[in-house]
């Protein structure tokens, strides 16, 4: 039997798995581990031609289970994700090696648990980004769930909670999404992908519209979307640093693959146009559009209120979410192109700040927005590390979030969706504020008294951040270079291509090449650079040779305003943040405890006996009737 | 003989010939954006705002405040000066960027005006800081501020606005008076000295009794070097 491929990278990385598993424990197994990271790297770039428009390569394995056959295989599309996946798993696998991993051990850690979950979720996310039919999509989207789990939970104490509602939503989804498999196979007798283009012919409006919220809600739950974001952020933020910036950058795209899958690629998103909301004037696209820029503005404006600077990036992760989904949805090449391209920088930019964030946690063992500030003079690498990563974050040029989120705005005007492009300027706004005040807390202002002695992060951990910021930089100088894998995904999920050039988009209504407006600004900074230098010699004072209102400073005393940053925006929208969802939530989880302790009673007082006749006599009149 | 000393010494000429007209375009510039650094004392800050504002409009000269001093131009001293504002005042002359200078407005800070006879004021603004222009009046109106600020444009434009330098030039004397008011232990964190070197400005009054004994006690600012090292030093026990 010859092996494919496809083989070959899955065999690769179940073997990283294995070594993980088996020799996790010994020394240098993270380096290891890294290592085999890099070997799986290669075996996909090995399938290149997936990225460039090539088809599909199938792996050798595939058995049939009751009529159903499951079979695995890459396209564009599952090519397109892998990368990043694998992309960042090396990254935050090097990152954790060496300085980190002792530090973990020290603090009691588990580093062979910690291992072992980052190649179980590598591994399982290959799979599903293999699976050839909805029953393997299923039995993907599942381990995906678990091994994610593996990983929140490692943290114990509010991880574990936090991981605990993260399964419970997960479950659930899993649910919904399971039920949608039963309508799909009661309509057309087969899981195949195929057969979701004969079930949507067959169906009648309004079961479609049922597996449009089924499907939606139950890969939407991955993903974070309204209205089940609650959980990502506490499970992204408690799991380990590296961990965390692994998750941030991939795992609830896993979601957006789904969907692009089954939504956009089987269902089309015509026929999902075509589904009108009873006495509304939107149709069922509107109401993806919808929840996607509400994806985008409410937990972004959430994130501004967050004091842990890990929390403040997980939310984001779920605000950012909402610009793939809105771009996906769109679903004209510009859009189309945006939103898998914000998948890629997306997953550069989080890991690259999640890691500055780590850094600053392993220097100074908090990420309490409140207790830190000043370290630019101590850590000035990881400084540049997290401006190219909020500047990417934040979409501004010459990073390379500025190119996604420009499609995606240029595709909602060019679409003529006033509104949503509005609602997506504000989610931009919030951004913008929210990353400020991660800089400004972290890095600039006072340096604690405390944190004197502090000094940059190890270059265990340091390289992987520098790697990161180069591609955040490099792919929004060259955004040609991402866009030619995505022009390969959309192919494969039927969305039309834009034409793209090596530094951005040709279009007749507007073209972009970055080369010449990163050329432009950086000439700019040329100028200001010259005004500086000529200006004669400047001189560094001491931060306590500031200024407060003549105020003498000392060291003890806090000048730094950290604490209710944004007290002036806050007073004016502070009204807004009402916890609505939280709300919610808590009283479903009030109403299911109800019920069953409603049941405890129940089954409590009454006598077996009862039951078993209650039951046997239903079954009768069952099998009767 | 001593007058013969103070015979002016001509200049050695520029080699560059356009070195004066580029000097005079400097000072031009300058003369015609002023920023007031926003620190008031006393009563004559009631004047300032009808100054400022739409009736007189300071900012037709070119003349706006300032928040912060390391961008400000000019310190408007406006009344009385307690002893302990002062300090304050001298902290923040201290932090302005050279080229800078300081208005004292109200008769206050002429001679103490009305509060002669108080022991808690300072009397004469110009033991303590050089002093390039006082607007006399108790208090003087806004066209008086403003025909004020007129002049102090016209001599910074000619070159003549040159006070702040007598600070670095004469430290030890304003030292001096600043210590026999604050006690001996008076110390801002600006290090005026290195200062002097940096603006080329060291002399013969620079340094003296008054900065020694400065010296004796003074804890200096070094400026927070950025540091790439990956060694973490442990705090000093």
């Amino acid at each position: 039997m010859m092996l494919t491929l496809l083989d070959e990278l899955l065999l690769f990385s179940g073997a990283t798995l294995l070594v993980a598993l088996f020799i996790g424990r010994g020394l240098a197994a993270g380096w290891m581990v890294t290592i085999l990271y890099g070997g799986q790297l290669l075996a996909l770039l090995k399938m290149a031609v997936l990225g460039y428009g090539g088809g599909t390569i199938a792996s050798s394995l595939s058995f049939e289970i009751m009529g159903q056959e499951l079979s695995w295989r890459f396209d564009g599309l599952s090519w397109f994700f892998a990368l990043i996946t694998i992309g960042s798993a090396l990254l935050s696998s090097w990152f954790s090696c060496g300085a980190w991993e002792r530090s973990y051990i020290r603090q009691g850690g588990n580093i062979w648990l910690f291992h072992t979950a980052m190649a179980l979720n590598v591994f399982t996310m290959l799979i599903l980004l293999a699976s050839g039919d909805l029953l393997s999509l299923f039995i993907g989207w599942e381990l995906v769930s678990w091994a994610g789990f593996l990983l929140m939970v490692l943290a114990g104490g509010v991880a574990t909670s936090a991981a605990m509602r993260y399964i419970t939503y997960a479950m659930a989804g899993g649910m919904a999404i399971f039920g949608g498999l039963a309508l799909i196979y009661t309509a057309s007798g087969s899981l195949q992908l195929e057969a979701v283009t004969t079930a949507v012919e067959q169906m009648s409006g309004a079961k479609l519209w049922l597996l449009v919220i089924l499907f939606g809600g139950g890969f939407g739950v991955k993903m974070g979307l309204m209205p089940f974001h609650l959980w990502q952020a506490p499970a992204y933020a408690e799991t380990p640093g590296p961990g965390s910036a692994f998750l941030g950058a991939i795992s609830s795209r896993m979601g957006l693959f789904a969907i692009l899958l089954v939504l956009v690629k089987l269902f089309g998103i015509v026929n999902i146009e075509s589904l009108k909301l009873p006495f509304t004037p939107i149709d069922a696209r509107d109401l993806l559009a919808w929840i996607a820029v509400f994806t985008i503005i409410l937990p972004t404006f959430t994130a501004m209120k967050q004091n842990d600077a890990r929390h403040l990036l997980a939310w984001h992760g779920i605000g950012q979410g909402g610009y793939m989904l809105l771009g996906v949805v769109v679903a004209d090449a510009m859009g189309g192109a945006g939103g898998l391209l914000h998948v890629f920088n997306h997953a550069t930019y989080q890991a690259a700040l999640f890691m500055a964030v780590t850094a600053v946690i392993y220097r100074t063992g908090t990420s309490d927005l409140n207790k830190l500030g000043g370290l630019v003079v101590r850590m000035p690498l990881s400084f540049v590390v997290l401006l190219i990563g909020i500047i990417g974050l934040a979409g501004l040029p010459p990073m390379n979030g500025f190119v996604s989120k420009w499609l995606v705005y240029r595709s909602l005007l060019n679409q003529g969706m006033p509104l949503l492009f509005l609602a997506a300027v504000i989610g931009t706004l919030g951004t913008i504020l929210s990353v400020y005040k991660l800089i400004h807390n972290i890095f600039l202002g006072q340096l604690r008294v405390e944190h004197e002695h502090v000094s940059e992060a190890p270059w265990s951990m340091m390289i992987p951040m520098l790697i990161l910021s180069a591609i955040i930089f490099v792919t929004g100088l060259l955004p040609g270079i991402p866009l030619e894998w995505v022009a390969s995904a959309l192919q494969t999920v039927g969305l039309p291509v834009p034409d793209h050039t090596l530094g951005g988009i040709e279009s007749a209504s507007g073209s972009l090449d970055m080369i010449w407006v990163i050329g432009v600004l950086f000439a700019g900074f040329g100028v200001g650079a010259l005004v500086f230098y000529s200006a004669g010699r400047s001189k560094r004072v001491h931060q306590l040779d500031n200024y407060a209102g003549g105020h003498f400073l000392s060291a003890d005393v806090r000048y730094q305003y950290s604490d209710n940053f944004y007290a002036g925006l806050m007073h004016l929208i502070g009204g807004w943040y009402r916890g609505s969802f939280l709300w919610l939530e808590r009283s479903i989880r009030s109403l299911v405890e109800f019920l069953s302790l409603g049941m405890q009673g129940l089954y409590r007082r009454a006598n077996a006996e009862f039951y078993l006749l209650t039951t046997a006599l239903f079954v009768i009149a069952w099998v009767v009737i | 003989m001593s007058s013969i000393k103070q015979i002016p010494v001509v200049e050695a000429k520029r080699t560059n010939p356009l070195a004066r007209v580029f000097d005079d375009l400097v000072r031009f510039c300058r003369s015609r954006s002023l920023f007031i650094l926003h620190y008031c004392t006393g009563c004559g800050a009631i004047e300032l705002p009808p100054a400022m504002t739409s009736r007189f409009d300071m900012e037709r000269l070119g003349i706006q405040p300032m928040v912060s001093p390391r961008q400000a131009d000019i310190l408007l001293i406006t009344g009385y000066v307690s002893i302990k504002t002062l300090k304050r005042v001298i902290l923040t002359y201290e932090q302005m960027g050279s080229p800078k200078y300081v208005i004292g407005i109200c008769s206050c800070t002429v001679n103490g005006g009305m509060y002669w006879q108080s022991y808690a004021t300072a009397k004469k603004l110009d033991e303590y800081m050089p002093v390039d222009l006082y607007i006399a009046g108790c208090m003087p109106r806004p066209e008086a501020v403003i025909e004020g600020l007129q002049q102090l444009m016209d001599r910074i434009h000619a070159g003549e606005a040159n006070s702040w330098e007598d600070y670095y030039r004469n430290y030890d004397y304003y030292l001096g008076n600043q210590q026999k008011l604050f006690g001996e232990d008076w110390q801002t964190p600006t290090d005026v000295i290195s200062e002097a070197k940096h603006y080329d400005l060291l002399s013969n009054g620079t340094l003296g009794d008054h900065t020694r004994l400065l010296e004796q006690h003074q804890k200096p600012l070094e400026a927070l070097e950025m540091r790439l090292g990956h060694e973490q030093k442990e705090p000093a026990k």
